[in-house]
């Protein structure tokens, strides 16, 4: 029988920043790569009975917060069984659609948007945008890595009582004033990494499939990706980063 | 009194600053001009807002004034514009004051301006033109931008109903301007050979109207291209008021209301631009398209984003993209797979150094489809830069590229370049990467170190 893969990609129309279907092209090669037929189905927000445990993986990619109010409507229906999911599932949420989960987002023009309420942070708008590198350390699954990508801060994230998802060696993070990066809530992962993440962390591709493996009943895949390519990605940007300037003060790496 | 000083203080520093080289002093007569009187370019005299439009959006600004500025001066207008490019307030303060009296009296038709999208609330400000043309809204410069809905705002803020939009037909965030205006004026492209479509799993965007999925018939360049949306309704014009048709590539020549134009340019992106410009030319300032196609024959664009250098018994073929912006990356990525020869491909994508801090984003390349140019005839890949070529080279392998088929260079070092491009078969060499790398290379050429 075949071993089925089955990836939820929440609104990927209407959330779609940063090349982020980048995350989708790593789970489904690391996917194949470990045998499974890997299907990948988009949630939009004309989806009929959509039910989250249909899915191994969840990704729901950043977005213009705008449209927000529209997603949050759909998604409130399914908050419950979403909860249910991160218990054990694993679920990605980058960027500002951190922001969906919150309790509500305050917007730079005073506008309130009202969350799912299923993370305890709160969400402010920026009136400036801060783009740069991010590199923090984070365990998933059991597994100490790190992690280095980018970021596009619109908001701040003041975590109220969860627990961060990593810990900064270098950039914005959740607030540009501590070490926090992003919240992990069971095996939820929010985070303010951009783009291809998991394109560019396969250590973390690895570990999310290990988790569904785990889910699944699946013996771990012993056989080891090669990660040489990025692991030579991430040690010339670390170099960058030692050497760039910045005007950052709660993480010590840059001058 | 403070308007006087400013005018001849910038009047002076411009002539200053132009006996010591032609290509600069853009920007800065202006600035100082709006430190003495920040009020400046809203005290000129005899300015008519009817005749002051502001060319706007993401891509395609300068060749559209370029285009339109030198379509009314072929056919006979004064037209004062900022055609060298300083779009921000003080390159327009700096143009009105070298074109004005000592007085401050502008003589001119037309007042056609580039206007960066980001601060033209502030330009508006003082400077109330009642035509703006509206290339697109795309994701750009997210450093500083974020998304594109960040620079939605800022237009909608200032826009109002005693304006005259120019609106992409093809482009669903800036038609959706249409419901803010007086009056909209609609351009687009008919489906051409270069046309093409993207698979499922490269998203598309939300419906500006309702927030649900907007689907493409076609691209006719990237998320560019006849529209609707399932949910509303909302939909590109069947019929825009002005259409580029009949474009064929062997014979350079395209149609307007049956009137035949010389093609400059082949470029898909560059249609829009023509679309828009014989829009205003019509529209606003009353000349035919068959006046219009005159000009066509002898334009010539400022600043293209394509060059093509001679290396030995090779044609290096430059494309300038813009880093952060997918639209440009797809653009020269299509170029690139429509060439039926065997080709290498040189990518330098590179760290954003738009401002500090910099960063090693490359994410946008991940908005492209790659499937075309590597289902092309392309004989080797090289990824270079310092501290993006892993990253470049692994977008290539998520492509399904072999891993032997591509050259990894973790430097900039223009020697090595060369070296490679010379150990490739083929004659026909393409390149992306940024400008300071191509300038580099260029030098090196006219050095006569490439006779090795």
């Amino acid at each position: 029988m075949d071993k089925i893969l089955k990836i939820g990609w929440l609104f990927p129309n209407t959330l779609n920043l940063h090349g982020d279907r980048g995350n989708i092209l790593a789970m489904k090669a690391e996917g194949n790569r470990r045998g499974y037929r890997v299907e990948v189905y988009q949630i939009t927000l004309d989806s009929q009975n959509f039910n989250p445990m249909d899915y191994d993986f969840l990704f729901c990619a950043p977005g213009e917060m705008v449209h927000f109010p529209e997603i949050i409507r759909f998604l409130t229906l399914y908050k419950k069984a979403l909860i249910a999911f991160i218990e054990n599932r694993p679920l990605l949420v980058t960027g500002t659609s951190i922001g969906l989960f919150a309790d509500k987002i305050a917007r730079s023009d005073g506008y309130i948007i009202p969350g799912l309420n299923i993370l305890k942070i709160k969400c402010t708008e920026n009136n400036a945008v801060y783009g740069d590198d991010l590199f923090f350390d984070c365990h998933y699954n059991g597994k100490e890595m790190s992690i280095i990508g980018s970021q596009i801060q619109m908001m701040n994230l003041e975590i109220l009582e969860e627990t961060p998802f990593g810990y900064l060696k270098y950039g914005y993070g959740n607030t540009g004033s501590t070490k926090q990066e992003g919240v992990i809530n069971g095996k939820g992962i929010f985070t303010n990494t951009l783009g291809p993440l998991l394109v560019c962390n396969p250590w973390l591709t690895e570990e999310i499939l290990n988790l569904i493996d785990l889910n699944k009943g699946i013996s771990n895949w012993q056989i080891k990706r090669d990660n040489t390519l990025e692991e030579q990605s991430l040690k010339t940007k670390v170099d960058f980063i030692k050497n760039k300037k910045t005007a950052l003060t709660n993480t010590t790496m840059g001058e | 009194m403070k308007f006087y000083f400013a005018l001849w203080y910038a009047k002076i520093l411009g002539w200053v600053i132009n006996r010591v080289s032609k290509d600069r002093g853009t920007n800065l007569p202006g600035e100082k001009a709006l430190k003495i009187d920040p009020s400046f370019v809203k005290n000129f005299k005899n300015l008519d807002y009817g005749n002051v439009i502001f060319i706007t959006g993401t891509n395609g600004k300068s060749t559209t004034t370029n285009l339109i500025a030198h379509i009314l001066k072929e056919n006979g207008k004064k037209i004062i514009s900022n055609i060298e490019g300083a779009n921000l307030l003080g390159g327009i303060a700096t143009i009105l004051a070298k074109e004005s009296t000592f007085t401050g009296k502008l003589k001119a038709d037309y007042f056609v301006f580039e206007t960066d999208e980001r601060y033209l609330p502030l330009i508006y400000a003082q400077l109330p033109a009642e035509n703006m043309l509206i290339t697109n809204l795309q994701k750009d410069q997210v450093q500083r931008n974020g998304d594109p809905d960040f620079i939605y705002r800022k237009l909608a803020s200032f826009i109002n109903k005693g304006m005259t939009l120019f609106l992409n037909n093809e482009e669903p965030r800036s038609k959706s301007f249409e419901c803010m205006d007086d009056h909209s004026v609609y351009y687009g492209v008919q489906k051409h050979q270069e046309s093409f479509i993207k698979g499922t799993d490269y998203p598309t965007l939300a419906c500006p109207e309702c927030h649900h999925d907007i689907q493409f018939d076609y691209y006719n360049t990237d998320n560019v291209g006849p529209f609707h949306c399932g949910s509303c309704g909302n939909a590109s014009e069947k019929n825009p008021d002005y259409e580029i048709t009949d474009i064929n590539f062997n014979e350079k020549t395209f149609r307007l209301r049956d009137v035949v134009f010389d093609m400059p340019y082949d470029l898909p992106f560059m249609f829009y631009n023509y679309a828009g410009a014989l829009a205003i030319s019509q529209e606003l300032c009353g000349i035919s398209p068959v006046e219009a196609a005159k000009s066509f024959k002898n334009f010539k664009n400022i600043g293209g984003r394509f060059e093509e250098l001679k290396f030995k018994e090779k044609t290096i073929k430059y494309t300038r993209i813009k880093q952060e912006n997918p639209d440009t990356l797809q653009s020269a990525l299509n170029v690139i797979a429509f060439d039926p020869q065997e080709k290498m491909v040189a990518f330098g994508l590179n760290v954003v150094e738009d401002f500090t801090p910099y960063y090693t984003n490359t994410f946008y390349a991940y908005d492209c489809d790659f499937k075309p140019l590597v289902d092309s005839k392309v004989e080797r890949y090289l990824c270079f830069s310092e501290h993006a070529s892993y990253d470049t080279a692994n977008r290539l392998l998520y492509e399904g590229v072999s891993r032997e088929a591509i050259t990894i260079m973790d430097s900039d070092d223009i020697t090595k370049i060369f070296e490679i491009i010379d150990e490739v078969k083929s004659n026909n060499i393409y390149l992306i990467t940024k400008l300071a790398t191509f300038e580099n290379m260029k030098k090196f050429i006219e050095g006569g170190k490439s006779n090795g």
